[in-house]
């Protein structure tokens, strides 16, 4: 008798504990529900909205290093050219375009000028600086301008505007260009370079380099893209200059201003 | 209960990233450090799979497990709150890894994956203080 009850008790007991269970758990379930709607509407969200929004970078805290420019050419010649460039930057796509092949051949080539590459990733062009540093991993095997003229002619599929992922493209122009690609692609990731751009940056900053691309022709310094027979010109005044061995700026008609530049060795500073 | 809603969350997290890694989201919403960087990176594929997808795998089988575990029939089941503790274990593990190539070899940070890496933590110490009370109790 007194089992029988107890029995029962335990019973309604155990029924009580299941049904206060039951209803706790109301609220979990609730919670699962709002939190699986939330997430289902916010991915849906996100998947709507259009794609290749670039994004930015900051590069205000990297750490520079010593700012050393890409060099083509004799390091000896009479006539030393900087530019300071944006990879992003049409101007200095066009002037790599137009301009460059011409001022290679009859200037690089036989001898009288040095080029001498900077980096100059300006804030508003978001993929410049993955452009920068793939260049840079480039010239860690020796490919340099090979990379740089990879991505001055293409320059319309990998900037800001055509992507915010530019990766995929410099790594396509890594394997035409016959790179290690796994170096490379460690390279990149690593942003191994990032300092010595960060300095080239702040050496066109510093040399007051206020345009994309500028050059320093001997003691004259010229923005934009300019033409080949404009760029032969300010090196032909050099040279005089060079020869004759005087480093006094000249007055000159056109739009270059003349800069101090130490003799011979622009470069490196 | 809290393992379960923690795990929906962070199968939210994963799904997001994975979703970008396969393309389907053109930006990362990335108020705190580069996620792009990141997700972009080398080491942001694992055995094939973008980490993203093996998160999301990961989130759904601790979803289910914990799920399961807060149900009558399991809610007693010592096998249940091992499983979940082990899993969600080797989750930590694996998420610290990541975090160690965030800070150390990426130099930067992802501020999706971090939320990941806490989510999963909070999971294996709620796991492993439910397989405590199990020891406890007997």
């Amino acid at each position: 008798m007194a089992k029988d009850r107890l029995d029962a008790g335990r019973g309604r007991r155990a029924e009580v504990v299941k049904k206060s269970k039951a209803t706790s758990k109301a609220p979990f379930y609730a919670a699962l529900a709002i939190i699986g709607l939330v997430g289902v509407g916010a991915l849906a969200y996100v998947a709507s909205r259009p794609k290749n929004v670039a994004t930015t970078v900051d590069t205000t805290r990297i750490a520079a290093g010593e700012a050393q420019g890409y060099l083509l050419g004799k390091p000896d010649a009479p006539v030393q050219v900087i530019e300071f460039a944006d990879f992003e930057c049409p101007a200095c796509g066009q002037f790599a375009t137009l301009a460059e092949p011409d001022i290679r051949k009859r200037l690089i080539e036989p001898g009288t000028i040095s080029y001498r590459f900077y980096d100059y990733p300006l804030p508003m062009h978001k993929n410049t600086w993955q452009a920068s540093n793939a260049a840079a991993c480039a010239d860690e095997q020796g490919k340099f301008w090979e990379m740089h003229d990879q991505l001055f002619n293409q320059q319309d599929q990998w900037n800001g505007q055509a992507t915010s992922r530019p990766k995929s493209k410099f790594q396509e122009y890594a394997k035409a260009l016959g790179l290690n690609e796994n170096q490379w692609e460690s390279c990149y990731d690593a942003r191994k370079y990032q300092p010595r751009i960060k300095a080239n940056e702040q050496m066109a900053t510093k040399r007051g380099a206020s345009q994309t691309p500028t050059f320093v022709i001997g003691n004259k310094m010229v923005g934009g893209a300019i033409s080949y027979d404009h760029f032969k010109a300010l090196v032909d005044s050099a040279l005089v200059l060079a020869k004759s061995d005087t480093a006094k700026p000249r007055p000159s008609g056109d739009t270059s201003r003349s800069v101090p530049v130490p003799a011979k060795t622009p470069g490196g500073q | 209960m809290i393992v379960a809603t923690l795990a929906l969350i962070g199968v939210f997290v994963s799904t997001y990233l994975t979703l970008y890694k396969l393309g389907y989201i053109g930006t990362l919403q990335c108020a705190v450090g580069s996620c792009e960087t990141v997700n972009t990176s080398r080491w942001a594929t694992f055995l094939g799979l973008p980490v993203a997808a093996w998160g999301l795998g990961f989130y759904v089988v601790a979803l289910a497990l914990s799920f399961l575990a807060v149900q009558e029939r399991y809610a007693h089941s010592r096998r249940m709150a091992v499983a979940l503790a082990v899993l969600t274990g080797w989750g930590t593990l694996f998420s610290g890894w990541l975090t160690y190539l965030e800070l150390f070899v990426i130099h930067a940070i992802c501020i999706w994956c971090v939320t990941s890496a806490c989510i999963v933590l909070v999971m294996f110490l709620i796991s492993l203080a439910d397989l405590r009370s199990f020891r406890a109790a007997t």
